[in-house]
């Protein structure tokens, strides 16, 4: 695989249980510059748990995390100021308004209240939401809200990004704008680090595909070197063949079975 | 967004902050965030409207504060009690220090343990210190506003009465006792906290909540006994044991300098008033940056899964519901007052005061003169009545649930009325909470007043059915678990009042037909009549 030469991410035996669940198991990778890489796996695998821990919101994972070439467990918090991060859930204070949260987020980044207010507001109107830049965010949709949140992970021109499934509940067009901002970043040498369930997608844009299954990563190259490897013919087919998953048929029937039965 | 002068004054002491290596500038930002979110309402599921938006900001919190102004009337005439400021102060600051410490405790530990703030402010370059430090920050800013609120009239009238020192000796010591309370509350997090870790971590919080809430309730009655026996004008006699009731540290001060006192134990007392909350804050300070580490243990929710349910109270929920959809309701309410840990934090207490409340009665009556014997022939029983004072208050609890989101549930079912919702949550609450508790009181009165008073307790819980019917009239057809806990004011305090006042009425009422020939036969064959009509009628 070809890469730029600067190491940006590196995780060395993270492994993490949650009680007596072993979550992440023993999982080694390197990620350079300019990279997007698509990280996916079912759902419950540990995907969401990884992207976490390495923003220090999970502290009690073994292993090494080293980020910008420092281990983040020592290197305090500056390191996040080039970080931006889309969480999975849409956590927010959302009895602010997008102008306030978008401020306040930008200058935790340390940017100035005034520039963070400009260039908020010229975002947001990108994607089309400057009547409600004054409006509390608990009154905006699904999609708005997940745009709030991806304005504030790019508001600080972040060197890395986290997305956690970032386009969830965006609509077509959105997500078409989305992927070209990812391409254009990534152009610059930006490296991104997005999960997502959306396979077409993650085929498409991804240089790098991560597939996460039972705590290890069970894939990891480009779309080509897996089907070439996999022998199939799309994305969604290999990460069925490589989760071992044959029979949505027989368990939808069940499922339709089970829904329908009279009890009593 | 405002610039809050309370963010004012608190530029002043900057550089303490700074010394502790607290990124100052930031801290203020996140406190002018948390304030204005403060001051907005929190949109419950079905009431959101985007026109509300234009409303100005009007601080709920600060509303609440009349509530507690009004209480602190309640200290001045403990001001013109004799002379002795040994006395008077100790007996003043232990209502306020309770006034605060409950209010610590259930209203504002769920800020201390947020661990919402780790996705929005965690993942920026923000340390742990400085998020931390805010969150105490926000917290003792409200404490401040409380006790403002509770000690200014006092805090005159003393002017007005005693002079220009003791209003000065008062404001301070009033600080630290506040300061006491924060850096108190937060270390005993904090230890708990460090030797704890998951699902276990919060259900040790909230026992530890609840039973500070009872040792303070509890310490409040050994303190008004440590001056019973004195008189209420005759010196203070210290005795060691002082040494752990805090209001009496924070009396002293006034004991030395306006009543000329001196002695060992006023220094010492004076002394630990001084030292302990400074010391606290100075070790609560050091540790902030461990301290949210282990507080992200609390985001951690692994756990072995529980699955027990006793089959009798199976059969009990069938047995006392009347349809499917009640007994799936009853159910639900008892879930959820069994797992919801902030409605326990806000419901368990009360319960430890209903079992405590008839004792103190009890005791008091005895204590003011009667024997044993006389009071076991008489109809000091009645005093049980005390144990349903807790009744309004847990009703009005019942609104509220931390995820109150989960609301529309009630709304896209194809319910009948809300009849049913609200039956199957009152019977759970008379079983789960109320039942308990009057069975422990009733046996123990059982035994101290003998098998006659049988029909008086049959008596009693009919009315605690009645009675629970009527204050969930208090709730206004809200929904049991549908709004959120910020939303809960305490204009909820005023609401219960009224209602709380019935009581005595009906104890009143039992008392006048206990005088009466077969007159609690003629009440309990009337009771058991209009029980079911209150059912039928009273919820709608
Ligand atoms: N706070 C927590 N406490 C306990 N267990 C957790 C916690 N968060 C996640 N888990 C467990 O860790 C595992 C991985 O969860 P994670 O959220 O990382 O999955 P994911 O790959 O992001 O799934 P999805 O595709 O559904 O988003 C799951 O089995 C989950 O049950
Ligand atoms: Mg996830």
């Amino acid at each position: 695989m070809d890469h730029g030469p600067g190491k940006i991410l590196s995780l060395k035996g993270l492994t993490k249980w949650y009680g007596e669940k072993l979550v992440l198991d023993d999982i080694d990778l390197d990620v350079y510059e300019g990279q997007i890489i698509g990280y996916i796996g079912p759902n419950g695998a540990g995907k969401s748990t990884t992207v976490k821990i390495m923003l220090g919101l999970e502290a009690s994972y073994s292993g090494e995390v080293e980020i910008f070439g420092q281990n983040i467990k020592e290197s305090g918090v500056a390191y996040k100021k080039r970080i931006g991060y889309v969480p999975e859930s849409a956590d927010l204070y959302d009895n602010l308004t997008a102008r306030e949260y978008l401020t306040f987020t930008g200058e935790l980044y340390g940017l100035t209240a005034d520039s963070a207010d400009y260039k908020a507001r010229l975002l947001m109107g990108v994607f089309n939401l400057e009547d409600v830049y004054d409006s509390r965010i608990s009154s905006y949709s699904k999609g708005m809200k997940q745009k709030v949140l991806l304005i504030s992970s790019l508001l600080h021109d972040p060197d890395i990004l986290f997305l956690d499934e970032p386009i969830n509940g965006l609509d077509a067009n959105s997500v078409m704008v989305f992927k070209e901002i990812l391409a254009q970043l990534s152009s610059q040498g930006k490296t991104i680090f997005y999960s997502s369930h959306i396979m077409e997608v993650v085929q498409k844009i991804s240089s790098r595909i991560l597939l996460l299954n039972d705590g290890k990563i069970v894939a990891d190259g480009s779309f080509e070197q897996l089907r070439q490897k996999n022998k199939e013919g799309s994305l969604e087919e290999i990460f069925n063949q490589l989760t071992g998953f044959n029979e949505h048929q027989n368990l939808a029937e069940d499922f339709v079975q089970i829904v329908q039965r009279d009890h009593r | 967004m405002k610039n809050f002068t309370t963010l004012k004054i608190l530029d002043l002491f900057r550089v303490i902050f700074e010394r502790f290596e607290i990124d100052y500038p930031t801290m203020r930002r996140i406190l002018q965030v948390k304030l204005t979110m403060d001051g907005r309402r929190p949109t419950t599921i079905m009431s959101q409207n985007r026109g509300g938006e234009k409303k100005q900001d009007s601080n709920q919190f600060l509303k609440s504060l009349w509530f507690y102004a009004f209480i602190g009337l309640t200290l001045i005439p403990i001001l013109f009690i004799g002379d002795n400021f040994m006395f008077k102060m100790s007996l003043i600051f232990g209502v306020l220090m309770f006034l605060i410490m409950t209010a610590m405790i259930s209203d504002f530990s769920s800020v201390l343990l947020d661990v919402r703030d780790q996705t929005v402010i965690g993942t920026r370059p923000v340390d742990h210190r400085t998020i931390s430090a805010a969150r105490a920050i926000h917290v003792t800013v409200y404490l401040f506003f409380l006790t403002a609120a509770i000690v200014s009239v006092p805090l005159v009238v003393g002017f007005v009465q005693f002079g220009v020192i003791f209003a000065l000796l008062f404001s301070v010591t009033v600080l630290f006792s506040d300061l006491f309370i924060v850096a108190i509350t937060a270390l005993l997090y904090y230890v708990i906290l460090k030797f704890f870790g998951g699902e276990r971590l919060r259900d040790v919080i909230n026992y530890v909540q609840i039973g500070l809430s009872f040792t303070i309730v509890i310490g409040y009655q050994v303190l008004a006994r440590a001056f019973e026996f004195q008189g209420l004008q005759s010196s203070f006699e210290a005795a060691w044991w002082n040494v752990l009731l805090p209001p009496v540290w924070f009396g002293a001060p006034f004991a030395v300098i306006l009543n000329g006192a001196s002695g060992a134990y006023y220094y010492v007392f004076m002394a630990l008033a001084l030292l302990v909350p400074l010391i606290a804050l100075w070790i609560y300070l050091s540790l902030l940056p461990t301290f949210e580490k282990n507080l992200l243990k609390l985001m951690d929710q692994a756990g072995p899964s529980k699955k027990k349910t006793t089959k009798g109270m199976n059969r009990l929920a069938s047995l006392l519901t009347t349809s499917k959809e009640e007994h799936a309701f009853y159910q639900f309410a008892e879930r959820m007052l069994k797992n919801e840990r902030d409605l326990k934090l806000k419901i368990y207490p009360s319960l430890g005061f209903a079992i405590i409340f008839p004792f103190v009665f009890l005791y008091n009556g005895y204590s003011a003169g009667g024997s044993l014997d006389s009071i076991t022939s008489g109809r000091m029983y009645l005093t049980i009545y005390a144990s349903m004072m807790m009744i309004p208050g847990i009703v009005i609890m019942l609104q509220y649930s931390s995820k109150s989101k989960g609301s529309w549930i009630y709304h896209v079912t194809p319910l009948q009325g809300e009849g049913v919702i609200i039956k199957g949550t009152l019977k759970a609450f008379l079983i789960r909470l109320f039942a308990p508790v009057f069975g422990v009181i009733s046996i123990l009165y059982g035994i101290l007043f003998g098998m006659r008073i049988i029909p008086d307790l049959v008596i009693v819980l009919l009315i605690a059915v009645i009675y629970s019917v009527i204050c969930f009239r208090m709730l206004k057809g809200k929904l049991p678990f549908s709004q959120p806990f910020e939303s809960a004011g305490q204009s909820d305090g005023w609401k219960t009042i009224p209602f709380a006042l019935l009581i005595p009425v009906f104890g009143g009422l039992h008392f006048v037909v206990t005088n009466v020939p077969f007159g609690i036969w003629f009440y309990l064959a009337l009771l058991l009549f209009i029980v079911p009509l209150t059912w039928q009628r009273g919820l709608r």
